[in-house]
């Protein structure tokens, strides 16, 4: 119903054919409800399925049984978790990091005039298209200590053979460089979106006023695509936290438990040892964490485009 | 074809009032255009008519029927948007027969339809075209196509000449009216270019913050304008407004400029309150008599002079018709013509 | 001129440095997948062997029942993009009209999810259901990922298209219906490509459901692959064969449509799983 008061008095003795405005407007509502009802089944139902499951106790086969926060508990207490923690986090870490560097150079690269640009564009994307599992096959052909052509290659330079995925000590950076290899085209293309929005005038003037290369990125271009920097830091952490196809290809979360990450443990726990309310606790744990930093990030980004906003 | 009815029509985004109470009635067959300044709500209450927005208060009948209720598409209307709004996907032909094959009208009939509105848009060789193929003038006529092959009771159109060039805007506001006349369908037309409403317009509704100013044919709103936002809307130049007092039977100005009164207006109504004078740059003529001034702007156009003349403070532009030697700063003197001269009052704004 | 060609030269190599990882790495599957196994043992590592092992790709077929595999990946990757589209561009036609931003996040939340999270509780939805041995579980699973991919990338494509247009096809007489099939879904039909093939890509490539859900009969390529590694064997030709065959379908897909996914990953940003 309408909340203006009349204007004038004619208008209340108006008498409305027709009861209430009715809504105009299309109804879209029809369109969104079987998306709903799959997103519900599919996506609402196993948040809350997990939740409830990980207040119970339940061992595939076995009865089950409410626990409270038992499961939590154990978690707090276990050390192979906190382990998975930390390698989780380096992993991530790493695994930002990197990507986040090659791909803003690449983006810079891409961004310019040259000849083959597309094709080689083209190319550049390859990897994030490939399939993990596929790609991780090879990766462990080529990580071989004795036959793999890494080592063949760094002889080359003269430097000594590696142990790759098969030493403690070297497993996570080894992984982090597939993960590296197949993700960096992903930030690539958003910092190249960025770069894309860019107006050219301010470089023009800066031009004029004298500006060597250098000066222009780090005073224009990179304020300027530090928002896109930021959304691809967002995403690439939301994926490495979440990275299960390489590290379980290649190495199943070994040499003994060296490359395992909260996913793989996750794995391990629910469909190895059937522990389906440890591992749901689990799930539930893993979940704030990707949320939580998630969020702390997009904190971060509302902020750098505060920055980016007083700038101007 | 219909009348249509505006009966106290408000309308509100959230707490934003938009249109506060606006009343117009439109005969079968008319051409009405609504103008006023950007923002005054003009496209919005064009879209409570076409259905698109709904009716907070009030009511609308198109015919005997009150459509507040009924959705766009029940209501019987076409409407040409500002950018055409013309399907990108489908050719002249499918835009312009779009309503028909909703309707599942006979596709022979459909064609048929579509190549008579073709013809009397002159679209006949582009029907196989797509939207981006065409020019904006091209584009325009096509949405006006697909308005006229529905044969609706009610032709809207949302400044429908905007997006195109001076020249084309002049060739098509003649087509619109003359299509008009052709089809003598009931016509709801909105703009903010007072030419176009005075040039085409039967009755021209003044809107303004969501108010009606005035109603009106357009030579009435001319001459007789209702109030000083209609006097100083419509007319281009726009019409020279002096603030005074009636003394002694004469307008006298803040600045001390004294003016005849207006043709018929008796000095007894306009005593004693504070007044603005009227008066169009066209009725004012340089005879060697009247308000001695000086010229402070000149532009020649060719077929008309406009300059500005400051008499003792007030500075009053002016459009004549004759070649006049004028030059900056020269002395002159200029005429006003009572008989186009208005008087308002100045605090409420309304013609005395 | 002369330092701008320079420039231009520069950036060429500066270019190739950066894909060369990727070009590397592709030409060396290929050479591995065509060696025997004594030339993949050599030391030195050769890359063009004097012998074309095409044996392998055979063997791949021959002794994997890699052609069922591949089915049931076409099966549920089809599937589960089918029906994606069915109900996610519709849908996003509706969130992209009501200005429905929450239910937007939540498909950001559902980015955000790790894929075994759903399978806990899905696992044992399909048990208690009793359909675990069919490619079903696998197809509603997929659903996971393709939905998501197909609703934000088609948020963006309808939030784009004029509104005008579709006010102009109900005054026009449309119904909502009409006017989403008649005018809002052939507009947006470039989104809906960039959609489907991202969803098809995702499906295609993911491996966590699968490992999980897949018996013997229903696996996908993927875990058929990775099963290869764990159950034979090693024999390093015909792995890198099948690993070829697994990922050649997405990378010829790639080639081919480059340009709508670079636009549709650089638009909405998205990745499945
Ligand atoms: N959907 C909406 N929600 C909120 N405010 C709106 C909406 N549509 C229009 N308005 C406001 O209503 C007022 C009138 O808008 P309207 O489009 O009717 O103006 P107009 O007279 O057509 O102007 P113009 O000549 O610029 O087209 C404007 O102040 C506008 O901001
Ligand atoms: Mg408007």
């Amino acid at each position: 119903m309408s909340a203006i008061a009349p204007e004038r008095a004619g208008v209340t003795t108006q008498a409305i054919e027709g009861s209430q405005p009715v809504r105009l407007a299309p109804n879209y509502w029809p369109f969104v409800v079987p998306a709903l009802v799959v997103v519900g089944a599919v996506i609402v139902f196993p948040w809350a399925f997990t939740l409830w499951m990980s207040v119970n106790s339940w061992t595939l086969g076995q009865s089950r049984s409410f626990a409270g926060m038992e499961n939590y508990l154990r978690l707090a207490s276990d050390p192979r978790f906190w382990e998975s923690l930390w390698h989780t986090l380096t992993y991530t870490f790493l695994s930002v990091v990197a990507p986040m560097f090659f791909g803003t150079v690449a983006a810079l690269i891409f961004d310019a005039r040259f000849p083959l640009r597309g094709l080689l564009r083209g190319l550049f994307v390859m990897p994030m298209m490939a399939t993990p599992v596929a790609v991780a096959l090879v990766w462990t052909m080529m990580f071989h200590p004795q036959l793999g052509v890494l080592n063949y290659l760094l002889s080359l330079v003269g430097i000594p053979a590696q142990e790759w995925i098969f030493n403690p000590n070297t497993v996570i950076p080894s992984l982090v460089a597939v993960e590296t290899w197949q993700w960096t085209p992903l930030v690539m293309l958003i910092v190249l979106g960025g770069l894309a929005s860019v107006p050219r005038e301010p470089f023009e003037s800066a031009e004029i006023d004298g500006a060597n290369a250098w000066q222009q990125f780090r005073y224009l271009t990179l304020p300027m695509i530090a928002p896109f920097l930021m959304i691809a830091v967002i995403i690439r952490t939301i994926d490495a936290l979440k990275s299960f196809d390489i590290i379980y290809a290649m190495t199943q979360g070994g040499p003994g438990t060296a490359s395992e990450t909260i996913n793989i443990y996750l794995y391990n726990t629910a469909f190895s040892y059937y522990d389906m309310g440890y591992g749901s606790a689990m799930a539930v744990v893993f979940f704030i964490v990707i949320v939580a930093l998630s969020f702390i990030l997009l904190m971060l980004r509302q902020r750098s485009q505060w920055i980016d906003a007083e700038g101007k | 074809m219909a009348s249509v009815t505006i009966n106290n029509v408000q309308k509100a985004f959230g707490n934003a009032k938009i249109i506060h109470d606006v009343s117009v009635d439109i005969a079968d067959g008319e051409f009405v255009i609504l103008v006023g300044p950007s923002g005054c709500g003009k496209s919005t209450l064009l879209r409570m008519i076409a259905g698109l927005e709904t009716i907070s208060a009030g009511k609308i009948a198109i015919g005997e029927h009150t459509v507040n209720n009924l959705r766009a598409r029940d209501r019987n209307i076409a409407m040409v948007f500002q950018n055409y709004a013309l399907y990108p996907h489908m050719t002249v032909a499918d835009n312009m027969g779009f309503a028909l094959r909703i309707k599942k009208a006979d596709p022979a009939d459909t064609a048929s339809r579509v190549k008579r509105a073709a013809s009397i848009l002159g679209l006949e060789k582009l029907l196989d075209r797509y939207p981006r193929q065409l020019s904006g003038g091209q584009r325009q006529r096509v949405a006006m196509g697909r308005a006229i092959v529905r044969d609706p009771q009610v032709f809207l159109f949302d400044e429908p000449l905007s997006n195109l060039d001076a020249k084309l805007r002049v060739q098509m506001r003649g087509e619109i009216k003359a299509l008009h006349q052709r089809l003598g369908t009931t016509t709801i037309y909105v703009t903010h270019d007072q030419i176009e409403a005075m040039t085409m317009a039967d009755k021209i509704v003044v809107l303004h913050d969501g108010l009606v100013e005035q109603i009106g044919a357009p030579l009435d709103l001319y001459d007789r304008p209702a109030n000083l936002f209609v006097a100083g809307f419509i007319g281009s130049p726009a019409m020279n407004f002096i603030h005074g007092h009636v003394e002694e039977g004469i307008f006298r100005s803040a600045g001390g400029l004294t003016l005849p009164l207006p043709e018929g207006i008796q000095p007894a109504e306009a005593a004693g309150r504070e007044l603005v004078y009227g008066i169009r740059p066209e009725h004012i003529r340089a005879t060697g008599q009247g308000l001695s001034g000086t010229v402070t702007l000149m532009e020649a156009t060719g077929s008309e002079i406009f300059a500005t003349v400051d008499c003792g403070g007030e500075v009053i532009s002016c459009l004549f018709r004759e070649r006049l030697a004028l030059k900056q700063g020269e002395a002159v003197r200029i005429e006003i013509d009572r008989a186009s001269a208005h008087l308002f009052d100045a605090r409420t704004g309304q013609r005395i | 001129m002369g330092s701008r060609l320079l420039n231009k030269i520069g950036l060429f190599f500066g270019a190739l440095v950066l894909v060369s990882p990727a070009i590397l790495f592709f030409l060396w599957m290929i050479s591995l997948s065509l060696k025997f196994e004594i030339d993949n043992g050599a030391y030195p590592p050769i890359l063009i062997p004097e012998r074309f092992a095409w044996s392998n790709y055979a063997k791949v077929f021959e002794e994997n029942n890699f052609l069922l595999y591949m089915w049931n990946s076409v099966l549920v990757t089809g599937t589960a993009t089918l029906l994606a589209l069915l109900i996610g561009v519709p849908a996003g036609y509706g969130i992209a009209r009501l200005k429905a931003e929450r239910s937007a996040i939540v498909i950001m939340i559902a980015r955000m999810t790790p894929g075994l999270s759903y399978l806990i509780p899905l696992f044992l939805l399909f048990q208690w259901l009793g359909i675990l041995g069919t490619l079903w579980p696998q197809i509603i699973i997929h659903l996971v990922v393709t939905v998501p991919i197909v609703v934000w990338v088609m948020i963006g494509y309808f939030e784009t298209t004029p509104m005008e247009l579709e006010e102009a096809a109900n005054i026009d007489g449309a119904s909502s219906w009409q006017v989403f099939r008649l005018v809002a879904l052939p507009i947006a039909k470039p989104g809906i490509v960039v959609a489907f093939i991202l969803s098809i890509i995702f499906s295609w490539n993911n491996f966590v459901f699968g490992v999980v859900l897949a018996s013997r009969e229903t696996r996908t390529l993927p875990v058929a692959v990775y099963n290869m590694l764990s159950y034979e064997q090693v024999s390093w030709g015909p792995l890198a064969a099948a690993a070829l065959v697994v990922t050649l379908p997405v990378l010829v897909l790639t080639m081919f449509a480059q340009r709508q996914i670079v636009a549709g990953l650089t638009a909405g940003a998205v990745k499945g799983g």
